[in-house]
């Protein structure tokens, strides 16, 4: 037995040299963060974030974005890894003085990683509309441009509210957002598309449901008696091209309103698909698909 | 004179697999360095038996005495110290070679490190040449035929220096040299070692020529035991296991052959020796 | 006698693989999607921004996620050998009886439960899931012991029950979850590399080797157990004792691997069969050199995922699925050919 308590000594000695060698920096934080106006090299992992830092004027202070961050075409910098998988490595070898990230389990675990190494974090939820004004601003105080920050928020509000007048409250038109083919899936309640087709006039077509964006089979397509249906295209291919086959595709759905009266609408994913300060061209996108009438000119 | 205390003595031991029985009421004893053969129909238990003798299994009422110590009383490695189990052939999903496999019976000698000492490594390769395996000791245990392997397996129990050996079946599936051979293997080791050897056995006749006792298990129930001359008798194989027998005479044992139905010897009539008469039936080599 | 193992063999071999091991975790931390350099790492910092990236990169990057890696690697190695033992099956592998899916249904209820309160700076998906695995491992051993005697088949009867019971179940939360966290959980579940504190590395190490040593102690009795607990008990092995000791510590040390990696395969199925056809399976070799095996064969299946499609990271399991696999298939191969497997 002699062996075994042997064994339980020296698992405990390991155990308390470790805590005293490494407890003391459980805690620690980034102490020497510079302050916000000397922040001059900023790592930025979500493309909507990168347009905020454009709009804010920081733009030439980036020097690391995801793979995906491609508005402004000004973008054109060293990329750090992709939005579901960044590369810790090559956000280290950027030297940044602040790395700003989204806030979902993956760009979280990357912040909480990178604050212990002892690099200053930025973590912003952009799930919402609010979540988006919120985001301006905390990323307007952490780069000292507060000011431009204040206006871009405004501008953009300016710009929704002009839009929500212009569309009238009266008669909401149902909406069926498509995000994906097959399975068929739509954009539901509880997001930010959501949201945007409201300020743009419209309602959606599927009721609360438990998923994000749930999965429907036909039966739902000709249940909700979509008045449009919208799917977003990804990248700059070509838009008649989609359009037609968009057409092509729902026809089968032959009883449902959108599809009679053909109101099927192909548009460019880009804005629409990030929810960031072009906002308002992402919302006045929607309308034009709700009330093309009412942007003939 | 004083009776030799016995090594083994079982009293009124019973057991049941659920409901069957198995066995019911059973009490022998053994003496030490003796070689008792334990035979019997399929079923009545003589696997049991071993496994009752070697703590693998719970009687469900009676007694054992190892040594005239309770059975219950020793622990499983004094136990292991008296008695040493060969049982039907186990091949191991992994190749271990014969060595290693011999010296796994000493495993509760070895050193704080967990490594054989030279003790160990000396008393197994005696028990290899004892057993005539010494020129298989590197070899994986797979590759090595059944005589071999069994063999190997009575070398590792050999090497586990208990007093008491217990073979189920030692020679099933042995061609007839070596089945021979095995026989011969035991009873050096009873009488150069002084070992008590318990074989369960089909080979009624083996065990007539070889061992000193045998312990006859009915199907139901009922037992005898006794010396192999006096216990093995046609009518008591007839009642035991069921089957007609040619009887020969070999010596002061006998021989049985057992005849079926369709058996050639059957229709032949055949005058059965008796104590009387002086010539053999069968032709003995010089 | 030649061909039996000593401790002097046993020094020589082991030294010998921890050498191998110390070289390879040097290169590969040298291997990246950023190239550093020995130099520069002992270099001044930049000096724009106070930072030595190269040294960043080299101490917080790379070495705890080689540390990891070795650590998983041990411990899924020498879990391997013990479940090959204990159920005296080829094919077994440390997930066989039910951690797998109950570290699965314990990750995923972290997420579903939203809860975020950590442990030494774990996320709850990590505590969770070393919760989830010894329970079910503790639920596997106790429906098998229900069965009949702690035998072989009623441990893994249990265990393919409650694996599949469980499976369904984790099945059923996904399709009932917000595609976020599904997406979190799946993640986690394909086994990731995250580099983690040292801290927790130099706990989850002691951990583990506290684990291996125990089990290298009782290796002479897992040998025997080879031979069936039957014959072991024959030989005075206390069949008993030494079942519930490897059990368990082999179930530990595979929680261990579990919360701090996710479900890494392969490592404990190849590992273990590549080492006894090298060397035998006498376990008082099996289990030192397996775990230093298992943690360079991790270390090397980890720096593949890093780089091969960077900069995109692969999951490790499909790296070790890829490598192991056809490993695996020239062992077997190479198997068949020879006549016996006694150690050289």
């Amino acid at each position: 037995m002699n062996k075994w308590w042997w064994l339980l000594l020296i698992i405990l000695c390991w155990s308390a040299a470790g805590f005293a060698i490494f407890g003391a920096r459980q805690n620690q934080t980034c102490t020497d963060a510079p302050p916000p106006t000397q922040v001059t090299r900023i790592v930025s992992m979500a493309p909507n974030l990168t347009e905020i830092l454009f709009m804010l004027g920081k733009g030439e202070k980036i020097v690391g974005v995801t793979t995906d961050s491609d508005y402004p075409a000004a973008a054109k910098i060293p990329k750090v890894g992709t939005f579901w998988q960044p590369n810790i490595e090559a956000v280290i070898s950027a030297k940044p003085n602040l790395v700003i990230t989204l806030g979902f389990e993956q760009q979280r675990n990357l912040a909480q990683r990178l604050k212990r190494i002892g690099y200053n974090c930025l973590t912003v939820n952009i799930e919402k509309v609010s979540g988006l004004f919120d985001a301006i601003e905390k990323i307007g105080a952490a780069t000292a441009t507060q000011s431009q920050a204040n206006l871009l928020v405004s501008h953009i509000k300016k710009k929704l509210d002009e839009l929500c007048a212009s569309v009238g409250r009266d008669h909401r038109i149902k909406v069926l957002y498509v995000v994906q083919r097959q399975p068929l899936r739509v954009a539901g309640r509880d997001t930010f598309i959501n949201e945007m087709i409201e300020l743009a006039g419209g309602e959606n077509a599927v009721g609360p449901t438990v998923h994000k964006y749930p999965p429907i089979g036909a039966e739902q397509v000709y249940a909700c008696r979509a008045d449009v249906i919208i799917e977003p295209t990804m990248g700059q291919k070509d838009l008649t091209a989609q359009q037609d086959s968009a057409l092509e595709y729902w026809s089968k759905f032959k009883n449902v309103p959108a599809v009679a009266n053909k109101r099927i609408y192909v548009i460019n994913g880009d804005t629409v698909s990030r929810l960031g300060p072009r906002l308002d061209r992402a919302v006045e996108a929607i309308a034009k698909c709700l009330r093309p009438e009412l942007f003939e000119n | 004179m004083v009776r030799q205390m016995s090594i083994i003595e079982a009293n009124k031991l019973s057991f049941a697999y659920r409901e069957a029985e198995a066995l019911r009421d059973l009490s022998f004893e053994v003496s030490r360095g003796s070689f008792l053969a334990i035979a019997g129909p399929n079923g009545a238990g003589k696997t049991t038996l071993l496994n009752l003798l070697c703590k693998t299994l719970k009687p469900k009422s009676g007694s054992i005495k190892i040594d005239a110590v309770p059975i219950e009383s020793y622990s499983t490695k004094a136990l292991a110290a008296k008695v040493a189990v060969v049982r039907q052939e186990v091949l191991p999903v992994f190749g271990f070679s014969v060595i290693e496999t011999v010296l796994m019976a000493r495993t509760s000698h070895y050193n704080q490190l967990g490594f054989e000492t030279e003790l160990d490594k000396k008393i197994a390769n005696e028990a290899l040449e004892a057993t005539d395996t010494a020129q298989f000791a590197l070899r994986a245990l797979g590759s090595l035929s059944g005589g071999e392997r069994q063999r190997v397996f009575i070398a590792r129990a050999i090497a586990q220096n208990a007093p008491i050996l217990l073979l189920d079946e030692p020679t099933s599936f042995l061609d007839l040299k070596h089945q021979v051979g095995i026989y011969d293997l035991l009873k050096t080791a009873q009488l150069e070692k002084g070992k008590t050897i318990l074989a369960v056995t089909h080979d009624i006749n083996l065990a007539a020529q070889y061992c000193d006792e045998i312990l006859l298990l009915g199907a139901d129930g009922n037992y005898h035991i006794g010396e192999t001359k006096d216990v093995l008798s046609p009518e008591q194989i007839k009642k035991v296991f069921g089957v007609k027998t040619f009887v020969g005479r070999l010596g002061q044992e006998k021989i049985f052959i057992p005849l079926g139905k369709f058996a050639k010897g059957s229709r032949l009539t055949v005058v059965e020796p008796d104590s009387n008469k002086q010539k053999n039936l069968w032709h003995m080599p010089p | 006698m030649e061909g039996l193992l000593t401790p002097k063999k046993l020094i020589i071999r082991f030294v010998s693989a921890l050498i191998i091991l110390a070289a390879v975790m040097f290169i590969c931390s040298f291997v990246g999607t950023e190239s550093i350099s020995l130099k520069r790492i002992f270099g001044p910092a930049d000096l724009q921004t106070a930072v030595n990236p190269d040294y960043e990169i080299f101490v917080h990057v790379r070495l705890p996620r080689i540390i990891l890696a070795a650590i998983v690697g041990a411990a899924l190695a020498c879990s391997g050998v013990v479940f090959q033992a204990l159920l005296r099956n080829p094919l077994a592998d440390p997930y066989i009886l039910g951690i797998s899916s109950g570290a699965g249904l314990g990750a995923i209820i972290a997420v579903l439960s939203g809860l975020s309160w950590t442990l030494l700076g774990r996320s709850p998906i990590a505590v969770f899931a070393f919760a989830g695995a010894l329970g079910t491992v503790w639920l596997v051993w106790f429906i098998g012991s229900l069965a009949q005697k702690p035998g072989t088949i009623g441990l893994l009867l249990a265990g393919v029950v409650v694996n599949a019971f469980f499976s369904a179940l984790i099945m059923f939360l996904i399709s009932v979850a917000k595609s976020q966290q599904v997406h979190a959980t799946i993640f986690w579940l394909m086994g990731n590399m995250a580099e983690e504190d040292f801290l927790v590395l130099w706990l989850g190490a002691g951990c583990v080797t506290a684990g291996i040593l125990t089990l290298f102690y009782i290796s002479p009795q897992l040998n025997a157990l080879c031979f069936g607990g039957d014959d072991a008990r024959s030989m005075g092995v206390n069949v008993a004792a030494t079942r519930t000791i490897a059990f368990a510590v082999a179930a530990f040390i595979t929680a261990v691997a579990v919360s701090l990696s996710g479900l890494i395969g392969f490592v404990g199925l190849v590992i273990p069969h590549g080492v006894r056809l090298a060397l035998g399976p006498d376990h008082r070799q099996l289990l030192p050199i397996g775990a230093v095996v298992g943690a360079i064969f991790l270390i090397i299946a980890d720096t593949l995922a890093r780089v091969v499609v960077a900069p995109a990271q692969l999951p490790v399991g499909v790296v070790t699925a890829i490598v192991g696999g056809p490993i695996f298939l020239i062992l077997l191969i190479k198997h068949c050919r020879k006549v016996g497997w006694s150690g050289k």
